[in-house]
């Protein structure tokens, strides 16, 4: 597993779970998690309910209130001595708690990961142009791709979603688009906060990508122009391929980041975890147990991701060239 | 043919202030071998990165087949597709296998089919004795492998010219030999080499010129023969022998 | 000329630039106290992760994995809501922000502590220190000058951050933004948020450009690799 601290100049820290993704506990709590979400999404969106009611578990509540009953009385006949037992029945209450939300949740996770993945992907998009033209740009284009660059990382990410949904007519915009709002595609908010979620995370994929770009030694660009290759050419085909394997700790970093930013998407109306979780905890006044489950599926999420980046990195190696020096 | 096949003609390069080449010029005739020595700042490198525009003259012209190569409307990347050039860092593309470096020319800038650029891809690493290591990447090489593959990675292009930027100084001694020995039979076999380097040894026996640039300026050119057994110019003989005990002392 | 309303929607953010300041006074506080919280949880728990052994190293490894990989939303809200650990929503504010920064400045420090050559540690053993005192007068001082640079951008983050306690209705920049939006006079939303937006900028820019400052003013002259 990468032990690596990034080499890469700049400030990128690795996140790195530390020891917790090595544990074959993890990987399993993780396993279960993808699958449990896939049947649930399944059910409800393929199947229409097919499997069990849309709004009912998959799991019954019933075994876990008995259990927390009765831990409840040993505790309290055992007294002092008692308290750990009386932790595990608090425990067994909140999973007999939370379990009847599982389902409404899901349908969040649904909606977070669509937007983190188009929010991530459509960034990287428009990342790595604007990252070349800092890099290679002549003075005019590496001003006006630093500009860019420091609006969006030197403002909140919620400052500029409330730009993009209050200030701008972006919504009346894509609400007339056809097909928004029917079927599978979301409504309008989703897209709205996409694109605040797409402009913010190029800004800073292209700092991750820039500083990767410096670390490609110059001689590399030398010798591609030596043999006839044209500048781009010699860009695409020797100094990103190297470039971009340097970048994916940042890249990592930026995936976890969207994930857990991505509830902020909630201040615009759209539906996804933390709005679905807010929305049922003030119906029902749950509030701890339904923000520690929705604390731990972003975690099942954050985790999920970098064992996936984890796995890219291992994929893309190539000998000589990573993150332990050149 | 009696048209030389590169011309330098009264080249000046300057940084700023500082004058690397002044009034720089020679000619080389297809199959020739010139090996340019000097002290170290002496514009060699930069000569030779004028050759293929890595670097741009201020005055003077370059003429490579007749074709005048510092005009501003000649394709730089036409031109260099015909120079071939060998750096002392090797250079070589580390994302990208021995074979896969001397292929990416191939396919990219020659449009050769993947299959076609394997076949010479193999032969050319074939004529530098590395066909064993064609799926190695840089990082498993040792030096003197990396720098025989820029070669074959320089030769691949078919070049009318190869340019060889001080090819050994970065090697281990024990290293240098298979690249000496490679470059030998590159002069052999009649390909066009200008070479800077310090090794006397083959500039003494493969050379067919010797030119001695010093200060930006060419202040001998001629046979190995005549450099080193009858220098015409006194600063030659200075620098020559200066160079003779530095390597008796290895 | 332009047309009347343009004029007085920008003539509102001017004549509210006072609610504004007191909501850049608001946001400053935070982030400052924030930071403070972070840089006290944070330090020692980089240490623990450096030198520490056994479950309190893991407790404190986990407690990190768990306050980086879930968002702050969820963190405040918890706090807030869930636990009340305060009534005020500037205290609780601190204390959601505090955590989630110690546990990156935990990393960054981490990192620092660890990137400080072992030789160093190594020769004030030899010369009789014993294995605290070589660490708090050799490599502590060592570190905190290489954690500069991440304690800058860890800065601006938490900076920003500090509009997400827009939800429990702390009255820090970008919930006073949203309130005169709100309030009535929605035709100024671009003003509103520009302003805002530009605000933010400024600080940013200053403390970047502050910390800059420092990290010279305290760089060890001729480098760090000694």
């Amino acid at each position: 597993m990468g032990t690596s601290e990034s080499t890469t100049a700049g400030r990128t820290i690795r996140a790195r779970a530390a020891g917790l993704t090595d544990q074959p506990l993890t990987l399993f709590t993780v396993a279960v998690f993808w699958m449990w979400l896939v049947v649930r999404w399944t059910n409800d969106f393929l199947l229409d309910g097919a499997l069990i009611e849309r709004n009912t578990s998959f799991f019954p509540t019933a075994p876990f209130e008995a259990a927390a009953a009765a831990l409840g009385g040993l505790a309290a006949s055992l007294g002092p001595v008692g308290f750990p037992v009386g932790w595990v029945a608090g425990f067994f209450e909140f999973l007999a708690a939370s379990i009847p939300y599982l389902p409404p949740l899901a349908t969040g996770v649904w909606a977070t990961i669509l937007l983190t993945v188009l929010g991530i992907a459509l960034g990287f998009v428009i990342a790595v142009p604007l990252s070349v033209a800092r890099v290679y740009g002549g003075s005019a284009t590496r001003s006006v791709a630093l500009g860019y660059t420091e609006l969006f990382r030197g403002t909140p990410l919620l400052a500029q979603l409330f730009v993009l949904y209050f200030a701008t007519p972006l919504t009346t915009v894509i609400r007339e688009l056809p097909t928004v709002g029917t079927g599978f595609i979301p409504a309008q908010a989703f897209w709205v906060a996409v694109i605040a979620f797409m402009l913010n995370s190029a800004a800073y994929q292209s700092e991750y990508i820039r500083s990767a770009l410096n670390s490609v030694p110059e001689g590399q660009l030398t010798a591609a122009r030596s043999i006839g290759l044209s500048k781009v050419d010699g860009i695409r085909h020797v100094v990103l391929p190297q470039g971009l394997r340097y970048a994916i700790p940042g890249w990592s970093n930026e995936l976890v980041y969207l994930i857990k930013y991505s509830s902020l998407a909630s201040f615009i109306t759209v539906r996804e975890l933390f709005e679905r979780t807010d929305a049922i905890a003030s119906e029902t006044y749950r509030y701890t147990e339904l923000f520690v489950l929705a604390g731990l599926l972003y975690l099942a999420l954050v985790i999920s991701a970098s064992l996936l980046m984890e796995y890219v990195e291992q994929r893309v190696a190539i000998p000589g060239l990573g993150t332990t020096g050149r | 043919m009696t048209d030389p096949l590169l011309e330098l003609d009264d080249v000046y390069k300057s940084y700023g202030e500082e004058q690397v080449l002044s009034g720089v010029s020679f000619e080389m005739d297809a199959g020739d071998v010139d090996v340019v020595i000097g002290p170290s700042g002496s514009g060699k490198s930069t000569m030779l990165r004028c050759v293929n525009r890595l670097t741009e003259i201020n005055d003077g012209d370059i003429y490579l087949d007749g074709d005048c190569v510092t005009d501003p409307d000649t394709d730089v990347n036409e031109l260099r597709k015909q120079v071939g050039m060998v750096f002392q860092d090797f250079n070589l593309f580390a994302h990208l296998t021995a074979l896969g470096n001397v292929t990416l020319g191939l396919r990219k800038v020659r449009g050769m089919d993947k299959e076609a650029a394997r076949e010479r891809g193999y032969e050319h690493l074939e004529q530098v004795g590395l066909l064993d290591q064609a799926d190695s990447y840089p990082a498993e090489l040792s030096g003197g492998q990396k720098q025989r593959v820029g070669i074959a990675r320089a030769l691949a292009m078919d070049p009318k010219l190869l340019l060889f930027d001080e090819p050994t100084s970065a090697l281990d001694p024990e290293l240098v030999g298979e690249v000496v020995e490679v470059m030998r039979d590159l002069a052999a076999e009649g390909i066009t080499m200008l070479v800077v380097s310090h090794e006397m040894g083959f500039a003494r026996s493969a050379a067919s010129d010797i030119i001695f640039l010093d200060d930006g300026r060419i202040v001998e050119h001629g046979p190995p023969k005549q450099l080193f057994e009858n220098p015409q110019a006194a600063r030659t003989g200075e620098f020559l022998s200066r160079l003779e005990t530095t390597h008796e002392g290895e | 000329m332009p047309p009347l309303p343009l004029q007085s929607d920008w003539a509102f953010v001017v004549g509210n630039l006072d609610l504004l300041l007191v909501g850049t006074g608001v946001t400053v506080a935070l982030t400052a106290a924030s930071i403070l919280l972070g840089f006290l949880l944070g330090f020692p728990a980089g240490a623990v992760e450096v030198y520490g052994r056994g479950p309190l190293k893991r407790a404190v490894e986990t407690a990190g994995v768990v306050l980086r990989g879930t968002p702050l939303l969820v963190i405040i809200i918890l706090l807030f809501f869930g636990l009340s650990v305060s009534s005020s929503a500037f205290v609780t504010a601190t204390i959601a922000l505090g955590l989630r920064s110690a546990a990156y400045q935990s990393q960054i420090f981490r990192g620092a502590l660890q990137s400080v050559d072992e030789g160093q540690l190594e020769a004030a053993r030899a010369v009789g220190m014993g294995r605290l005192q070589a660490i708090r007068s050799v490599v502590v001082p060592q570190a905190l000058r290489r954690s500069v640079p991440g304690f800058q951008n860890e800065f601006t983050i938490v900076l920003k951050d500090t509009s997400i306690a827009i939800v429990i209705g702390l009255g820090e920049l970008l919930t006073v933004g949203q309130n005169l939006y709100q309030g009535g006079r929605s035709t100024a939303a671009l003003e509103i948020f520009l302003t805002v937006s530009l605000i933010y900028f400024v600080l940013t820019f200053v403390t970047n450009r502050s910390l800059d400052y420092v990290d010279d003013h305290f760089s060890i002259p001729g480098g760090e690799r000694a």
